[in-house]
C-alpha cells in the first residue's frame, strides 16, 4: 500500500509541474498584458509599460518562469498584479469557501444518490424505476444558471424564505454559514444526483445479476443481508469513481453559481486571474485546484481498493 | 425685469472679469438658461453667492429650464440620522490604486474617502467647490490658480495644503510612472507645471491654453483624488487615507468594503453612521439582491436584464445624461469607406429611436455622429439631427459606384448591449444593401495592445467600441478624431478639423465654445468618419426609503446627504 501511494503521489508531483508550465505557456499566447488590463485599454503607452516593469512581466520568458517556480516551491505564492497583495491568503480563502461549498454538496447528494440508485435497481423496468431515473436524468441537464435564477426567483424573492447571497454576514457561525449555502447547494445537487444515481443503479443491477447474488439468494439469506453485505459493497465501486471526479468540478468549476449567488470560490478567482493576466494567481489557483483534484482520486483508489481486493492484489505486484 | 433689478445687477457686474460678464450677457440674452448659467459660471469660478445673486436680479428673465430633478436626488423632509447604507456594486477589477484605478468599482472605492479639487455635480450638471474653494484661469485660459479649502485634515489627522495637491498631480501626470491620468494630462499638463504658489494656492501651468481645465481636475478625472504628499500609492488600498466624508472600515478584494462616518468632515458629519458594499461580478445578482432586499440600491446599472427596475415604482430610478457613447468607425483609408457619401450612407441607414427603444429601453439620448451630446452645454443643438433616411442612403451608394451595395468586415467587443448593437446595425445596413460581417471579441483581443497595428479596435474596416462618460468632450474630440490622435480607429485626417478641436478646447467662453461646436458638428456630419448613434445614460437605483444620494455617470456615488427614512 505504501509503495502505491509513493508511485501515485510522484506521478502527481510530475503531473502539476506539467500543468504549472502548461499553464505559463498558455498565458503567455493570450491577448493582452497585466499593465493594460490594470490601467485599462485606454491608458498611455508610457503608463503600460511602467507598470509592467514593475510587475517584471517585460522580462524574458524563461526568467519570469523560473522566479516564479523557484518562490512557489518555497511556499511563496507571490503577489497578485491586479490587486497588489500576497496571493496565498486570496486562493486558501477562495479555497476554504469552495471546499465548504463541495462539502456540503457531498454530503447531500452521494446518500441521495446512493440511496436513490439503488432504490431504482430494486424495482428496475417498473414504474417507480423510470420515475427516479428520468427525474434525475433531467434534471442534469438543467444549467445551473437556469436551476439557480428559478431558485432565487422562488424562494429568495417570492417566498423570501432563504438568503440568495451565499455569503453569510461576517463572523457567521457554521450553522448560519450552511443556512446561507443551501440555495446554492441545490442546483448543484440536481446535476450530480442524475450521475450518481445512474451508476449507482447500474452497478446494483450488474451485481443483483451477479453469480454471488443469485447464490445468496439460493442458500436463503434474507433479502436486506443480500442487499447490504453482497450488493451494495460492490454496486458502490463505479458510483466511488464518479463522485471523486466531480470534486474537480465541484471546486473549480462552479463559476456560474459563484457568481449567481455572489459567493468568492477559487472558480471565480480562477477566471478573474486569467482575464486580467495575472500570472502569479492564475498558477496558484489551478495548481492548488490540482492538489484537490489528485488528493480526491488517490483517496478514491484508496476506497476502490479497500472495496475491491483485486486492485489492491494488482498495485502490490 | 424692472428697473431696480436692472441696477441691481449692473452693480454686481461692475466688479466682474470680462468673461464673467460675457456669461451675463449670455444669460440675458437667453443663450443660456439658468441651469447653464451656473455651470459655465462654476467653471470659471464665479461663486455660487454671486451668481445666486445675478440669477435673482434676472428675476423671471429666464426661468425656462430647470434641472430634471428626480424623487431621491434632491433630499426631501427632515433627514434622519443613523444606520448603515447596504450598496451592491460591480467588483473592482484591480487593486485600489488612486494612481492606476481605470473601472467603475475601483473608481467608486477612491469616491468614498477621497476628494477632488472640484466636484463636477451630475444631477445639477454644474461644477462645485470640493478641496477647492475658488478657481480663475490667466486671460489666455494657460494658467488656471486654484485656491484651497483651509481647515481640512486628512483621515490620519494632517492638514491639507498646497503641498499635498502639488504632490498628488506631480504624480498624475509624471510620464514616466503607470498613472491613467495621463490619458487626460498628456500633451496638457506635465509634472513641472504644477506650482505651489503659496500654502493655500496652486496654480496649474499648462502645455496649450486649456477652457475646461477645472473638470480634468475635478472628479470625473476620478484619479485625481487628494493624498498626503509623499503617500505611496501602491499602499493606499491598506488606508484609504483622503478628506472625504467617510473613513475605511474594511475592504476585502472581491468581497466588499465598509466605510464609517468622519466625524471631522469639513462638510459636517454625514447623516449615515456608514456604508457597506458588496461587490459583485455581473449584474443579474445586483438586481436580485436589491429584490430580495439583501442591499438598499445598486450604484450604477445598465438597462438591458434590468428591465424589473426600470419598470418598477417600487425604486427609485436615478437617470443621469452622460457622455458614455457607442462609437462606429470607418476606415477613411480603406475603400470602399475612403468615399464620404459611402460613410454618410451607413449613417443615414441607422434607426437611432429604435436602438434607444429596443437596447436601452428608453435610458439613451439620439447621437448626432460627433462626441458632442446633450450632456455638455457648448453643445450646438442649432445643427440638425441626422435621421434614417433609406432612400438617400441607396442614391449614395449608387452615387459612389456601390448601386448593389458591398460587404465589409464589423469588429467588435464583448460588452453590455453592445453585440446586440452591432446585430442591430447589421440588421440596418441590410437594408440598403450593405453585408457587414461581425466579429465579436472578448475585450482583450479586441483592443490588443490598443497602438495601431497590434489591435482589432484601431485596425478593422468597420469597428465598433464603447465610450465611457466625461465631463467634458476633448478627449473624445481628440483622441479618435485628429490627425495625431492615438485612438483614430477611423484614420480620419482633416486639417480644419484639427485646428477647430484646437480652438475649441483653448476657448474659455461658451460662446465661442458653442460657435466652434457647431462647425465641429456640421464638419463631422458631412465627413462622417464615425457614427455616434446615442449617448447612455447613467442609471442608478435604490429603495424609496434612501433618500439624498449623488450618484455621478461615471459610476462613482456620493453619500454624505445619504439618508435612510
Amino acid at each position: 500500500m505504501a509503495t502505491f501511494i509513493l508511485k501515485r503521489v510522484g506521478l502527481a508531483l510530475i503531473t502539476l509541474w506539467i500543468l504549472s508550465v502548461i499553464v505559463f505557456l498558455a498565458g503567455q499566447v493570450l491577448p493582452g498584458d497585466p499593465g493594460r488590463f490594470v490601467l485599462g485599454p485606454l491608458a498611455a503607452p508610457s503608463a503600460v509599460h511602467a507598470l509592467d516593469h514593475t510587475f517584471g512581466t517585460d522580462r524574458p520568458v524563461l526568467t519570469q518562469y523560473w522566479s516564479w517556480i523557484s518562490h512557489f516551491v518555497q511556499g511563496d505564492m507571490g503577489k497578485s498584479y491586479t490587486y497588489q497583495t500576497a496571493v496565498a491568503p486570496l486562493v486558501i480563502k477562495a479555497l476554504g469557501n469552495s471546499l465548504k461549498l463541495a462539502a456540503f454538496v457531498f454530503v447531500i447528494v452521494v446518500p441521495l444518490g446512493i440511496a436513490g440508485g439503488v432504490w431504482a435497481a430494486l424495482a428496475a423496468g417498473k414504474p417507480r424505476d423510470r420515475i427516479i431515473s428520468v427525474v434525475g436524468l433531467s434534471s442534469t441537464v438543467i444549467p445551473e444558471l437556469v436551476s439557480g435564477i428559478v431558485l432565487i426567483v422562488v424562494f429568495g424573492i417570492a417566498l423570501n424564505v432563504l438568503p440568495i447571497s451565499a455569503t453569510a454576514p461576517p463572523g457567521a457561525g457554521l450553522p448560519t454559514q450552511l443556512y446561507h449555502l443551501i440555495l446554492p447547494a441545490i442546483p448543484l445537487v440536481l446535476i450530480l444526483f442524475g450521475y450518481i444515481e445512474q451508476m449507482a443503479r447500474a452497478g446494483t443491477i450488474e451485481a443483483l445479476n451477479s453469480d454471488y447474488a443469485r447464490t445468496a439468494i439460493l442458500k436463503g439469506l434474507p433479502r436486506r443481508t443480500v442487499i447490504t453485505r453482497h450488493i451494495l459493497r460492490n454496486s458502490l465501486l463505479p458510483t466511488i469513481t464518479v463522485a471523486a471526479t466531480q470534486v474537480g468540478y465541484l471546486i473549480g468549476g462552479l463559476v456560474i453559481v459563484e457568481t449567481l449567488f455572489h459567493y468568492q470560490g477559487i472558480g471565480s478567482l480562477i477566471v478573474t486571474a486569467a482575464t486580467g493576466r495575472d500570472f502569479p494567481m492564475l498558477e496558484a489557483g489551478i495548481l492548488v485546484i490540482g492538489i484537490v483534484f489528485m488528493v480526491a482520486t488517490l483517496v478514491a483508489d484508496i476506497l476502490f481498493s479497500l472495496l475491491n481486493p483485486r486492485i489492491r492484489y494488482q498495485a502490490a505486484e | 425685469m424692472d428697473r431696480n433689478d436692472h441696477r441691481k445687477l449692473d452693480q454686481l457686474r461692475a466688479g466682474q472679469s470680462e468673461l464673467e460678464n460675457h456669461y451675463v450677457d449670455e444669460l440675458l440674452a437667453g443663450r443660456l438658461d439658468r441651469r447653464q448659467f451656473l455651470r459655465k459660471g462654476a467653471v470659471i469660478g464665479m461663486s455660487s453667492t454671486l451668481m445666486g445673486a445675478i440669477l435673482a436680479a434676472c428675476g423671471g428673465a429666464n426661468n425656462s429650464s430647470s434641472a430634471s430633478s428626480t424623487s431621491s436626488a434632491a433630499p426631501s423632509g427632515t433627514p434622519k440620522q443613523g444606520g448603515t447604507l447596504r450598496l451592491a456594486q460591480q467588483a473592482p477589477a484591480t487593486a485600489i490604486n488612486p494612481l492606476t484605478i481605470d473601472d467603475g468599482g475601483g473608481l467608486n472605492m477612491l469616491a468614498q474617502t477621497g476628494e477632488f479639487l472640484v466636484f463636477d455635480n451630475n444631477l445639477l450638471l454644474t461644477l462645485q467647490p470640493m478641496l477647492a474653494t475658488s478657481w480663475t484661469p490667466s486671460a489666455s485660459g494657460a494658467v488656471w490658480t486654484f485656491k484651497l479649502r483651509p481647515g481640512v485634515t486628512f483621515h490620519n489627522g494632517q492638514a491639507m495644503t498646497a503641498k499635498d495637491v502639488v504632490y498628488t498631480f506631480k504624480q498624475l501626470s509624471d510620464p514616466k510612472i503607470a498613472s491613467n491620468a495621463l490619458s487626460t494630462f498628456t500633451s496638457v499638463l506635465s509634472p513641472d507645471g504644477v506650482v505651489m504658489v503659496d500654502p493655500m494656492t496652486v496654480a496649474f501651468h499648462l502645455e496649450s491654453p486649456n477652457g475646461h481645465f477645472p473638470y480634468l481636475v475635478s472628479s470625473d478625472n476620478y484619479n485625481a483624488i487628494i493624498v498626503p504628499d509623499g503617500t505611496d500609492f501602491s499602499k493606499w488600498q491598506s488606508t484609504f487615507v483622503g478628506t472625504g466624508p467617510f473613513t475605511l472600515k474594511s475592504y476585502t478584494q472581491n468581497v466588499g468594503a465598509s466605510f464609517l462616518a468622519n466625524p471631522t468632515y469639513w462638510g459636517g458629519k454625514p447623516y449615515l453612521d456608514g456604508s457597506a458594499y458588496t461587490f459583485y461580478a455581473s449584474q443579474p445578482p445586483q438586481v436580485l439582491a436589491l429584490q430580495g432586499g439583501q442591499v438598499d440600491g445598486i450604484v450604477q446599472f445598465t438597462p438591458q436584464g434590468a428591465q424589473s427596475l426600470l419598470n418598477s415604482s417600487t425604486y427609485n430610478v436615478i437617470k443621469l445624461k452622460s457622455a458614455g457613447h457607442r462609437e462606429l468607425s470607418m476606415r477613411n483609408d480603406q475603400a470602399p469607406f475612403t468615399d464620404p457619401r459611402v460613410r454618410q450612407a451607413v449613417a443615414l441607414a441607422m434607426g437611432r429611436p429604435q436602438m434607444i427603444t429596443a437596447l436601452l429601453l428608453g435610458a439613451g439620448q439620439l447621437g448626432n455622429d460627433s462626441p458632442f451630446g446633450p450632456r455638455f452645454p457648448s453643445t450646438n443643438t442649432s445643427v440638425p439631427q441626422r435621421v434614417q433616411d433609406l432612400t438617400k442612403a441607396k442614391q449614395l451608394l449608387s452615387a459612389a459606384g456601390h448601386p448593389h451595395g458591398f460587404s465589409a468586415p464589423l469588429v467588435t467587443e464583448q460588452y453590455q448591449e453592445i453585440p446586440a448593437l452591432a446585430q442591430v446595425m447589421k440588421a440596418d445596413l441590410a437594408q440598403v444593401g450593405i453585408t457587414a460581417n461581425l466579429t465579436i471579441e472578448p475585450q482583450a483581443t479586441y483592443y490588443g495592445k490598443a497602438t495601431y497595428g497590434n489591435s482589432d479596435w484601431l485596425d478593422s474596416t468597420m469597428s465598433l467600441v464603447d465610450y465611457g462618460d466625461r465631463g467634458v468632450p476633448n478627449v473624445y474630440l481628440e483622441a479618435p478624431l485628429t490627425s495625431s490622435g492615438p485612438w483614430n480607429a477611423a484614420r480620419f485626417k482633416n486639417k480644419t478639423y484639427d485646428n477647430l478641436v484646437k480652438q475649441y478646447v483653448a476657448a474659455v467662453d461658451l460662446g465661442t465654445q458653442r460657435q466652434l461646436a457647431g462647425k465641429i458638428e456640421t464638419l463631422l456630419l458631412a465627413e462622417t468618419p464615425i457614427v455616434v448613434p446615442y449617448f447612455l445614460d447613467g442609471l442608478t437605483a435604490t429603495t424609496q426609503q434612501v433618500h439624498g444620494v449623488n450618484p455621478t455617470s461615471i459610476s462613482a456615488i456620493y453619500l454624505n446627504k445619504a439618508y435612510i427614512s
